[in-house]
């Protein structure tokens, strides 16, 4: 199973009673597993937001139950106002975070280490190395939550949460008897009125940690092995500590023994492992610190070495051998051992050429066949031309989900990328930062939702002159077509209703409102380009189903056909939509027709009626 | 969630394998990973499956790292560690190169899926002797490239059979890899991975098995 597999299984081990969360690569998938198995008695939902998503697993846990929320870790900036609030206060019941990175970036956000976090709010973070352990050590962080009253991270990264291997699952977990709710009312703990109350959960906040760190010592979490006297020492946290076996096999062939080296294994990386460093410290003369992203561990270190006076070395990324950028793996367990100790190491080992690499073709990823968003863009497009301004004069902002896949060819569309609904505020500021012409704001359904709403709630009140762009497609399509409150009643869970935005929008006061379908490539041009001439605020809804669910349950929009001999090989439609089911044959375009879903925009594109679409009769 | 049963790892197996996959999303690139990781689990054989695809359902790059006979491993193959490339797409092979031992097996699938930028003649495409060349070179200590031209997959009723399969049973057949995963094992992981088409994969698979030894070696 994936590390969250193992993560889900092990919450639902530990007799977890709520859990809420937000799709976000590369956490889903824990959320994801939960819903897919319905454990009985167990609530999990997808949230709104992360913040909302963790006040919800909270609130369960001040009730005195076990509850998880789950988000990536641009996710926990969101939730961040209260979780710093809420880590102040503690909690009852066990109340687990779990929080993804991605160190190396395979998904598309900034490389942020949420270690930093845990820093920051004083809470307790376990950072697991493989799938194994993930599952161990999410129990694990229930217990040291109820021991300490503090909630507790689980901090995965993408190679650990995204990878699949052997979990030695038990098969005996325990049954967790059903627990009342409790209700403890004690504005001492649970608000922030006042001076005194809020200092003094500080002192039980530091209180709750200090306790965290000797439930962790006593619990041995961070494996400590020492080696030879006055050797090397190697602290390895969190993920990187599973490259270890093959990284000394590796450098021994260089002369390093791995027998004589010390080696700290941290899997809580908070609160700083004091006692362990001092251990190394007094024990070795140099310590190789192998971390991903911040030097957190490393700055520790040097504080304990000037502490003890330690007169050897610290080899990381403080003394340049190391960057902070990208993840690590066998070849940083080498290069560490091998600066650490002096060793002489083959330049071709790890060479780190690119050459290969460079000679391929870029390939931008683009909006897939059939998705309605190709339609938005291809009509704002035209309708910026056939309001009389070049591209390079509007500003369209862009948002965060396939929305923004509008920055890439063919479309070219959308020019910025922030956060969650800053597609908003960001086009507000255009505007009031001088800029003349039309802005434009273009936000996912899903991201409407989350963030969305604030930034349009702003420029009704501030009458801030602007067309923003919905681009409704029914799905939080972008991490796996999960359910959002205005996906179709049918999909949501039993009990659950739809939240139509169709209705949100007129209910703000905003009634220069319009729903166009995208496929309705002339209409939504139409309406776009009228919008763009108005002035106050104007909301276009351009709704549509995502093609994926809507193929899966063998719907198609249509039927195209190619009639070859008109084709002229212009490239019209390949060069307008970008579609991957169009392919250029030896006299005509050829339509893949598993991958078509008959959205018929490549039709509007020919000027030689090469390309008929037959309406679905469906 | 795939559910296995709770198993033992204390078989330890000394040989330690890693494969290196890379391709374009819709060519069931990771496909032939859970195939393999499958096979090897079965095996008892300890096995990390690490995909890793793009935003983008089709059409976007996709790799996948399987890692073998190792208890404690991370799921990412070091540079020069891969004792295998699949690669099914040209110019996406480029990328695996540098993770190929020297000593290594590189099998490449000749399917060129281009970029619309590549299709409308505005954006440069590797040729296959480039993409061949380097793999070559990477295998400068005893390795291998095996290169599978696109049009000797053949074909069941009419249609060309899944190249992804093809091309694993290929792999399985040239190289030492069927040594530690048996043929028909593997065969038995694509006879109940998907329940339609199965003589149509089959199909497939024997094909790959019964190219001859050395027959799509690279020279």
């Amino acid at each position: 199973m994936t590390g969250n597999d193992a993560l889900a299984l092990g919450a639902l081990h530990a007799g977890v009673k709520v859990v809420a969360g937000y799709p976000g690569t590369p956490s889903t998938g824990a959320l994801a597993s939960l819903l897919a198995l319905n454990p009985p008695g167990v609530h999990v939902e997808w949230s709104i937001n992360e913040k909302v998503a963790f006040e919800v697993a909270a609130g369960a846990a001040w009730a005195g139950q076990r509850a998880l929320c789950t988000m990536k870790m641009a996710g926990l900036n969101v939730a961040w106002d209260s979780v710093i609030s809420i880590a102040y206060s503690g909690t009852v019941g066990g109340l687990v975070i779990y929080v993804a990175d991605d160190p190396g970036v395979s998904a598309g956000m900034a490389e942020q280490d949420s270690r930093g976090f845990a820093i920051m709010s004083d809470l307790p973070m376990l950072d697991p190395s493989s799938p194994d352990e993930i599952y161990r050590l999410t129990r694990v962080a229930f217990d040291l939550s109820e021991k300490t009253g503090s909630p507790v991270f689980v901090r995965l990264v993408t190679a650990n949460c995204s990878s699949y291997s052997v979990v030695n699952v038990d098969d005996n977990p325990p049954v967790w008897p059903e627990r009342e709710a409790v209700l403890i009312h004690d504005i001492e703990k649970f608000t922030k009125a006042g001076s005194a109350i809020c200092m003094s959960q500080h002192r039980d906040l530091i209180a709750r940690l200090d306790k965290a760190g000797h439930v962790i010592a006593e619990a041995g979490l961070n494996p400590l092995q020492l080696g030879k006297q006055g050797g090397l020492g190697i602290v390895a946290a969190g993920m990187v500590d599973s490259y270890l076996d093959q990284g000394f096999e590796i450098a021994s062939r260089f002369g390093f023994n791995p027998k004589e080296a010390s080696l700290l294994h941290l899997k809580a990386v908070h609160p700083f492992p004091t006692e362990r460093v001092q251990a190394l410290l007094r024990h070795c003369n140099t310590i190789l610190v192998l971390e991903e992203l911040e030097p957190h561990i490393e700055k520790g270190i040097y504080v304990e070495a000037h502490r003890l006076g330690f007169a050897g070395k610290v080899v990381g990324k403080l003394n340049g051998v190391f960057g902070r950028i990208g993840e690590y793996g066998v070849s940083h367990v080498v290069k560490g051992i091998g600066a650490a100790l002096e060793l002489q190491t083959p330049p071709d080992l790890f060479p780190g050429k690119t050459d290969a690499e460079k000679l391929a073709a870029a390939r931008p990823i683009t909006v897939c066949a059939g998705c309605p968003h190709r339609g938005t863009f291809m009509a704002i497009n035209t309708a910026i031309r056939k309001a009389g301004f070049k591209k390079n004069q509007v500003m369209v902002t862009g948002d965060i989900g396939c929305t923004i896949l509008g920055m890439n060819p063919p479309f070219n569309t959308v020019s910025t990328e922030v956060s969650m609904g800053a597609s908003l505020g960001i086009a507000q500021g255009y505007v009031r930062g001088g800029v003349k012409t039309p802005v434009i704001a273009t936000i996912g359904d899903s991201t409407f939702y989350h963030a969305g709403i604030p930034g349009l709630l702003n420029a009704v009140q501030h009458q801030t002159p602007l067309t923003i762009v919905i681009l409704d497609n029914g799905w939080t399509s972008m991490t796996g077509m999960q359910v959002n409150p205005g996906t179709d009643e049918k999909y949501q869970q039993p009990g659950d209703t739809r939240l139509d935005i169709a209705k949100i929008i007129p209910a703000l006061g905003i009634d220069q409102f319009w729903i166009v379908n995208p496929f309705d490539l002339d209409e939504t041009t139409k309406v776009i380009q009228n919008a763009l001439k108005l002035p106050g605020v104007k909301v276009v809804l351009a709704r549509q189903e995502c093609s994926m669910p809507a193929k899966r349950r063998g719907l198609e929009a249509g039927q195209v056909k190619v009639v070859a001999e008109n084709c002229n090989l212009c490239n019209l439609c390949v060069i307008l939509t970008g579609c991957p089911a169009i392919t250029l044959g030896q006299d005509a375009i050829t339509i893949d027709h598993d991958l078509c879903y008959g959205c018929g925009l490549c039709a509007t594109t020919c000027n030689l009626e090469a390309i008929l679409v037959e309406e679905a009769t469906a | 969630m795939t559910h296995y049963p709770s198993q033992r790892t204390e078989h330890m197996t000394r040989i330690t394998y890693d494969i290196y996959l890379v391709g374009v999303g819709g060519q069931g690139v990771l496909s032939i990973g859970e195939l393999i990781a499958e096979t090897a689990f079965r095996k008892g054989i300890p096995v990390s499956f690490y995909p890793t695809k793009g935003m983008a359902q089709r059409g976007g790059f996709v790799k996948a790292q399987l890692r073998l006979g190792r208890t404690t491993i991370g799921p990412a193959i070091p540079e020069r560690g891969a004792d295998m490339v699949i690669a099914t797409e040209v110019s996406e092979a480029l990328k695996a190169v540098r993770y190929i031992k020297p000593s290594g097996d590189f099998v490449l699938f000749g399917h060129v899926w281009a970029p619309t930028a590549v299709m409308l003649g505005k954006a440069p495409y590797p040729t296959l002797d480039e993409v061949l060349g380097a793999a070559r070179d990477a295998v400068s200590a005893g390795g291998r490239v095996h290169y599978i031209p696109p049009d000797s997959l053949p074909r069941y009723e009419d249609a060309p059979v899944p190249d992804n399969i093809f091309t694993l049973a290929i792999a399985l057949k040239q190289t030492c890899l069927g040594d530690l995963l048996p043929a028909a094992d593997v065969e038995q992981a694509v006879r109940t991975r998907w329940k339609r088409g199965v003589e149509r994969n089959l199909f497939a698979f024997q094909a790959g098995l019964s190219v001859p030894l050395g027959e799509v070696v690279a020279r």
